[in-house]
């Protein structure tokens, strides 16, 4: 009996250390903003997480997400920063990490003032139920040259030493900040494991669509339906998915940076029948922490009120807060339909009128008639000199056509160019008996109405990298109102680093915080206050 | 107690194999679904060989993004310098847009792992071709497999037209370009300086080499390369 009893504790101990290692580790650089700020924030993934992109959403407390990132992860770590939209009410918002494969997802509370109403009004606030986080002090770290009282615009040389035993187990990079702190919120974090299946494959670096493909008619899943995402571009990008028993497709969109327009569509092999799209959205409802009433002291709703000042007049100024280092991104060498062997502009032409004008006066070997309300279009055959039975693909702006009507009306004004592909062309396991690419003028796909069968996303792709501008050197005429001195989100341990930051004009509160991991997954942090007067 | 124990084991692996097939179903290859191409039209029947292999071997190919997609089944097409891949889900033959690749490899049929690289071909060939790298180093010795449709006898095709191998064999470097070369000695002395030529004859006469037909090239080159000895490629 006995040893069934340290048995299980050991696995409770055992369990309760897995559960502590298997979540992200989620930071950012201040607790309280004011609308129209950014929140920069840093995350390290557990060991366990093998997905390449992690999601970080900014949501309220009834589980809306206001905005979200992607974020390709490296070394296990990522930094990236988030827009708090000018109209966000005052309130707690979370900000959450998760990822396809990681079934926990972490919390962190921030404060958002909103800048023309503040929280003089507010008496209480949703804050995350429970203990705030414990950090203790790690030994082991020196933090030299910086006073307990500064001055505005004072020159600090920080120096951090760091003793090689403690080097030698910090894991990563280490992230290193000096900020203006509000007094009276501290923020907590929170994980939550949620019941979401884990469909994906671990080593994926793509954003996910993933969905179902029902049929029009029945409402049932469709087997071998053809699933096709479209990403309108220059140079356009497909990608298809045959479903199985379950309906379900799963793309996977790598290397698109920003935000991308995309187009998910489908229907039965032989083009004949469209499907319903239904796409997954993520929802941290079932998720999220609990919450309760914590009510707003007045030293809170005065510091504050100071802040939203000063974010209100260094709106005057404008500067630049961030430097975004904008990357290639994926360069498509051609379409993926193939060079085209024939380009034609109408607009080099005589105005025609419609398609079917078009393409009796410019496009030699395509044939398009617009008989009894149902259009057809062939295209001739090069091997054979016969027009091919079925139809080619068709493509507006690179989004696939199935309904001929949408182009029908198009003439001479709407479309920039024409590119033709005589061939019978392949792709993957799809064969297109030639294809027809139009590129309307305006080159928004907006011919191409949103339906059941179509579904128009506006996709957040990956996150570029940024760094954060420190504008330390301002005129004297002009206010130097920077709340964040410093962010090092991915600062190399050594035994001494040595970083210059100078103080802005904002006097109250400063905090210099190290944090990190070392190798058995625990917490680094140290802290150091000062005060600008 | 035994037979419980069998049906078991077996009632387990009848579940295994259930689940395995479930989860094949409805999912995709995402590698070859970015193989782009038109569909291959076979070339009219001529004495000779256009093609590389007689048929379709199992092989890889890269794609431009750097992609690799092995264990397909693929062809070259040495009359027209395409690649040719059989896409067993659709029994279609592709002739894959050469713009899409960066190389392909096999292995022949005596167990030889050939490799080509797509790459700009010398000022006699305008365009981009197909190169089988035979010997790879600081100076790389490449063959363009070139097969004609050319005239000849009657008594040797009744068409008058046969698929003649033009095979052409450049030493390349990629800062200083291509230098046609001959399956010769001659040929493979000249494109070195005076004092090299002496050290090459050396060489190949110590290996006890002759330079007879292509294997016999390929092995005096990977010497030469071994050595370092240095291509003039201004001969």
């Amino acid at each position: 009996m006995r040893i069934i009893i340290i048995l299980f504790i050991l696995l409770v101990a055992f369990q309760s250390k897995a559960q502590e290692r298997d979540h992200f580790s989620l930071f950012t650089d201040r607790d309280v903003y004011t609308s129209g700020e950014t929140i920069l924030f840093k995350f390290f993934a557990p060991e366990e997480e093998h997905s390449g992109i992690v999601k970080v959403e900014l949501i309220n407390t009834g589980g809306k997400i206001i905005s979200a990132v992607n974020k390709k992860i490296s070394d296990h770590q990522a930094d990236g920063f988030l827009y708090i939209p000018d109209s966000l009410t005052t309130g707690s918002y979370l900000l959450s990490t998760s990822s396809e494969t990681t079934q926990t997802v972490t919390f962190r509370e921030v404060l958002i003032c909103n800048r023309f109403t503040g929280l003089a009004e507010t008496t209480s606030l949703l804050r995350i139920k429970g203990p705030l986080n414990d950090s203790v002090n790690t030994a082991d770290i020196q933090l030299a040259g910086i006073g307990e009282k500064l001055k505005p615009r004072e020159n600090v040389q920080l120096t951090m030493n760091l003793s090689p035993e403690k080097l030698s187990q910090i894991k990563d990079n280490l992230i290193l900040e000096v900020v203006n702190i509000t007094p009276g919120y501290e923020s907590r974090t929170f994980t939550r494991h949620t019941p979401k299946t884990v469909n994906r494959k671990n080593d994926s670096n793509g954003i996910a669509v993933q969905g179902i493909a029902n049929d029009l008619d029945t409402g049932a899943p469709f087997k071998n339906g053809c699933i096709f995402l479209s990403i309108p571009d220059s140079v356009p990008a497909l990608q298809y998915y045959i479903t199985g028993e379950d309906g379900h497709f799963n793309f996977e969109i790598e290397n698109f940076y920003g935000k991308i327009p995309v187009v998910v569509q489908g229907s039965d092999m032989g083009k004949k029948r469209l499907l319903r799209i239904t796409i997954s959205r993520d929802s941290l409802a079932i998720g999220l922490p609990e919450f309760e009433n914590s009510s707003v002291s007045s030293d809170l709703q005065k510091t504050t009120g100071n802040q939203i000042e000063a974010t209100t007049l260094s709106k005057i100024f404008n500067y630049q807060e961030l430097n975004i280092k904008t990357p290639a991104g994926k360069k498509l060498d051609y379409p993926f339909y193939g060079v085209p062997t024939e380009i034609v502009r109408p607009a080099l032409f005589i105005d025609l009128p419609d398609f079917t004008e078009i393409s009796r006066e410019l496009l030699s070997g395509v044939k398009f008639r617009a008989y009894n309300r149902i259009p057809t279009l062939q295209i001739l055959n090069p091997s054979t000199l016969n027009f091919y039975n079925d139809q080619p693909l068709v493509l507006l702006d690179g989004v696939p056509v199935q309904d001929l009507n949408i182009i029908k009306n198009m003439g001479s004004k709407d479309i920039s160019r024409i590119e033709i592909c005589r061939k019978e062309r392949f792709y993957g396991d799809l064969s297109f008996t030639g294809v027809i690419a139009i590129y309307s003028t305006k080159q928004n796909f907006q011919h191409l109405a949103e339906s059941s069968d179509l579904v128009k996303l506006n996709l957040d792709a990956l996150q570029p990298d940024a760094s954060l501008v420190i504008q330390g050197n301002r005129p004297e005429n002009e206010p130097d109102l920077r709340k964040v001195l410093l962010w090092q989100p991915n600062l190399k341990p050594s035994n001494t680093v040595q970083l210059d930051f100078k103080t802005s004009d904002i006097k109250g509160n400063y905090r210099l915080i190290v944090r990190g991991k070392t190798m058995d997954g625990s917490a680094i942090f140290k802290v150091q206050n000062f005060e600008v007067y | 107690m035994i037979y419980k124990k069998l049906y078991t084991i077996l009632l387990f692996a009848m579940v295994s194999t259930a689940t395995l097939f479930a989860q094949e179903v409805g999912q995709n290859n995402p590698n070859t679904a970015k193989i782009r191409g038109t569909r291959f039209i076979p070339y009219p029947n001529y004495t000779g060989k256009p093609y590389l292999n007689d048929k379709f071997v199992l092989g890889e190919i890269q794609l431009n993004d750097g992609m690799i997609i092995g264990n397909i089944g693929i062809n070259y097409s040495s009359y027209r310098d395409e690649l040719i891949y059989y896409n067993s889900a659709i029994s279609a033959q592709i002739q894959i847009d050469k713009i899409s690749l960066k190389g392909f490899s096999f292995t022949d049929k005596f167990g030889k792992k050939r490799v080509f690289h797509r790459q700009y071909g010398s000022a006699s060939l305008h365009d981009e071709c197909y190169f089988e790298v035979l010997g790879e180093g600081a100076t790389s010795l490449l063959v363009y497999r070139k097969v004609n449709l050319e005239s000849c006898d009657t008594y040797q095709s009744k068409s008058g037209l046969a698929y003649q191998p033009a095979y052409l064999y450049y030493l390349y470097s990629a800062q200083k370009g291509y230098l046609p070369v001959n399956l010769t000695r001659g040929s493979l002395l000249s494109k070195f300086s005076k004092p090299n030529q002496k050290v090459v004859k050396k060489l190949l006469r110590k290996n006890g080499i002759m330079l007879a037909d292509e294997s016999g090239f390929v092995k005096a080159w990977n010497l030469i390369e071994e050595k370092g000895i240095e291509v003039d490629f201004k001969n």
